[in-house]
Formats: C-alpha cells, sequence, structure tokens
C-alpha cells in the first residue's frame, strides 16, 4: 500500500470533527479502494462491502469527535471502524450469501494472487518479521483473524485444531508480537 | 467476561477486540468501557497501530462511482438532521414513543431527518391512526427506505440512502405480512432510489407491526407467490 507521506490523516479526521465534509471526502479519495478491499476480503460480496463502507464512514463523520491523536495514528482508527463494520455485517446471523459459486472462485483466485503480491512486497516490514517468529499454524490463526475476519470456531474448523488450542495460540501469539515489536 | 482489574487480561482483550476475535458479549463489555477507561484505550489505539499493515494482505477492489455520492448524501441528511430544529410542538411523539429503539446511531440520525420530513408532509389536517416502518438491511443495519401509512392516504415508500445498485436482470420487489398471515402480499416491484405510492387497498391490512421488506428478485418479480431472493431491507411499523 504505497502511502505518500504528504497526507496528513490525523489533520483529515480533526477536520471531519470540525465539521468540514471535504475532509471526509479526502480520507474517502485516498483510501477507499484499500478500505472496501478490507471489507471485501471479509464480507466476500460485492454490494455489501460497499454497505460496509458507507456505514463506516458515516461513523467516521459521527466519530471523528471521538479520535484522540496523542493515542494513535488516524489510520489506524479509520481501519478499525471499517473492519468492525464488515465483522458486524458478516456476523449477524440474519445474513444471506447471495454470491454465485463462479464469483467465489473468482475472488479467492483474486485473493490468492494478492497475498503473494502483498508478501514479495512486505519482508522488510517489522511485522511481517516479527510474523515470522511465529510457527505457521499460529501465524495462520492471526491472518485469518485479521485479514478474513475469521472467528476462533471459524480458524479451529479450518486449521482442524480443537477450539482451546486455537484460543490460546491466538492469545500467545498476540503476546509475543507486541514483545517483538516493542 | 474480562476481568478488567486484571492487567493481563485487559491486555489480551484489547488485542483481540482490535484483531477482531472477542465473542460478542465481551466486545460488548469492552467497547463499553472504553467510553470512560482512557488507559484501556490507550491500548486498543496501540494494537490499531501495530496490526494495521496486516490489512495489505486483503487486495485494493475500486468502489463503484455511485458509492461516493450515496455516503455524501448520506451525510448531509445527517448534517441536515442535526441542524435542523424540531418545533416543539412536533417533537414530542418521536421522544415519547420508542420508535427508534434499535437503530444505530447513523440510521437514528436519518430516521429523524426522515420522520420530520415525513409528519410536516401528513399536515395538521390528517386524521386516523399514522404509522412508519424503517426498513433496514438486516446484515449491515443500513437504512434503505421508509414507509408511511395512514388511513386516507396513499402508502409512501421514501428511499433513504439513494438508489440501489442492482445486478443485471434483477429487481426490487416490495412485500408486506401483517402479524399472524400466512404469508406475504406482494406489492408489485420497486425502482431504486424512487418514491412509490400505492393505494391503501392494495394492502391485506394497516397495523402496527405489519412486516414490510424487499427482496431482490428477477427483473419481472418472482415466480412465486413469496419471495424468492435475498431480503434487501425489512422493517415492521409502529404507530406515531
Amino acid at each position: 500500500m504505497p502511502i505518500p507521506p504528504s497526507f496528513d490523516y490525523e489533520a483529515a479526521v480533526l477536520a471531519c470533527a470540525r465539521g468540514e465534509q471535504f475532509a471526509l471526502r479526502a480520507l474517502y479519495e485516498r483510501e477507499a479502494r484499500w478500505l472496501l478491499g478490507v471489507a471485501l476480503r471479509i464480507v466476500r460480496d460485492r454490494e455489501r462491502a460497499e454497505d460496509v463502507l458507507q456505514e463506516a464512514f458515516m461513523q467516521v463523520w459521527q466519530h471523528a469527535h471521538s479520535y484522540q491523536p496523542q493515542l494513535g495514528s488516524a489510520r489506524g482508527w479509520l481501519y478499525t471502524i471499517v473492519r468492525h463494520q464488515a465483522l458486524k455485517a458478516v456476523r449477524d446471523p440474519a445474513r444471506l450469501q447471495v454470491l454465485e459459486p463462479e464469483a467465489l472462485t473468482a475472488l479467492s483466485d483474486q485473493m490468492a494472487s494478492a497475498d503473494s503480491a502483498a508478501e514479495r512486497e512486505l519482508d522488510a516490514e517489522s511485522l511481517e518479521r516479527c510474523l515470522q517468529h511465529l510457527d505457521e499454524a499460529r501465524r495462520a490463526c492471526v491472518l485469518h483473524a485479521f485479514v478474513d475476519g475469521y472467528t476462533h470456531e471459524q480458524i479451529a474448523a479450518r486449521l482442524a485444531t480443537p477450539l482451546g488450542t486455537v484460543k490460546s495460540w491466538i492469545r500467545r501469539s498476540l503476546a509475543s508480537l507486541k514483545e517483538c515489536l516493542v | 467476561m474480562i476481568d478488567l482489574n486484571d492487567a493481563t487480561q485487559r491486555s489480551a482483550a484489547a488485542a483481540e477486540y482490535v484483531l477482531g476475535t472477542l465473542p460478542a458479549e465481551e466486545q460488548r463489555q469492552l467497547r463499553e468501557a472504553l467510553h470512560h477507561d482512557l488507559a484501556l484505550r490507550a491500548e486498543v489505539y496501540d494494537w490499531q497501530d501495530k496490526l494495521l499493515s496486516l490489512s495489505r494482505h486483503a487486495a485494493p477492489a475500486e468502489p463503484s462511482t455511485a458509492l461516493w455520492p450515496r455516503i455524501d448524501r448520506a451525510v448531509k441528511a445527517m448534517v441536515a438532521a442535526t441542524a435542523r430544529p424540531v418545533a416543539p410542538s412536533r417533537a414530542a411523539w418521536w421522544q415519547r414513543l420508542g420508535l427508534w429503539q434499535g437503530l444505530s446511531g447513523a440510521a437514528l440520525a436519518l430516521s429523524l431527518l426522515l420522520g420530520v420530513l415525513l409528519v410536516q408532509r401528513a399536515g395538521p389536517d390528517a386524521s386516523g391512526p399514522r404509522y412508519l416502518a424503517v426498513l433496514q438491511n438486516p446484515s449491515t443495519q443500513a437504512t434503505g427506505w421508509v414507509v408511511e401509512l395512514q388511513a386516507g392516504r396513499p402508502l409512501r415508500l421514501v428511499p433513504v440512502a439513494g438508489a440501489d445498485v442492482l445486478p443485471p436482470g434483477r429487481a426490487l420487489q416490495f412485500w408486506t405480512k401483517p402479524q399472524g398471515a400466512a404469508g406475504p402480499t406482494s406489492l408489485g416491484l420497486v425502482q431504486p432510489g424512487q418514491v412509490l405510492e400505492l393505494p391503501l387497498a392494495r394492502l391485506p391490512s394497516v397495523e402496527a407491526q405489519q412486516l414490510f421488506e424487499i427482496t431482490l428478485e428477477p427483473e419481472t418479480g418472482s415466480p412465486l407467490d413469496r419471495p424468492t431472493g435475498p431480503i434487501l431491507y425489512l422493517g415492521r411499523t409502529v404507530p406515531i
């Protein structure tokens, strides 16, 4: 994700808090395609991913005043809003899967190629380096949770591993990431 | 439940909150605590930044050109809703009733705006019981349409969030089902983004808790006497 340093995310969110609507548009133009990708990967349906993004931007507008720049970056704050909105959409028991089988195949192909491209790019990243310290199954737990939006139960099923093991792997992986990233 | 007095549990919960693996109940507990617990909020912000670059594992996706205009309209509606003072004589009805319970904040703001507009349109001469149904997407809780019903007037179905973009060869179909009815009654096809008016005689009844829904169907409508596609929006009438 090439992010030119010139864009001031913090200033944009603070401007939203002051009611300046152009700042919301600036955030959208800068991040929409990346945020839609994050939402799409979780909800796996284009139309619903766009609904997620709409709801998320409405929340950004409404809650911009609660963002605290001294605690962390505005990008981290923004991505959390979008991911939580996508998780909410995908975990609603009333949700309906509307993707046709061919569309699903195309989507997973596209995801696979994005993964390998991303992996090549990211060798130097400190988070990726710390992830490499985890064994493969534990790393998979963290990625399935964050990127695919899977629950503990879904990860356990996917990795054919007992639920309790998955829970403790995730907890310990996060603890070791924290230590590694200091 | 998380013991928020235990430092290890707090940190673990903050991390899993950001990761997205906290069970629903604990997520609610943590979200509640974040309102007043600044140290916990600091941990959450820290994890947001620690894990942010994992987002790169998702391939970017180009939004449709209709998405920003939809967001823009929704935000302008929220701004209008919060800026517009509600006349005191009319403020009471929505404060008094549990009409808006269960709506998300954004939907609430939109709904309030719509409610004010609908009430003004109905005018002081209107008589008889009146009902509103706010139709929301069952997954995202996004408000899409509002139904207004009143004896002696046509039913009005009003779009809130702008026009839905439909897949080729599909259409929106409007349905109603009174409480206790065996099945839904079709009220015909709906044009995305356009107000629909229907004579009340088309409805099997007009009452509180009456279900209205909009489903995605083939271009010429459902071939059966019930929906065959996914529910895009649904809601029940409440008296106002």
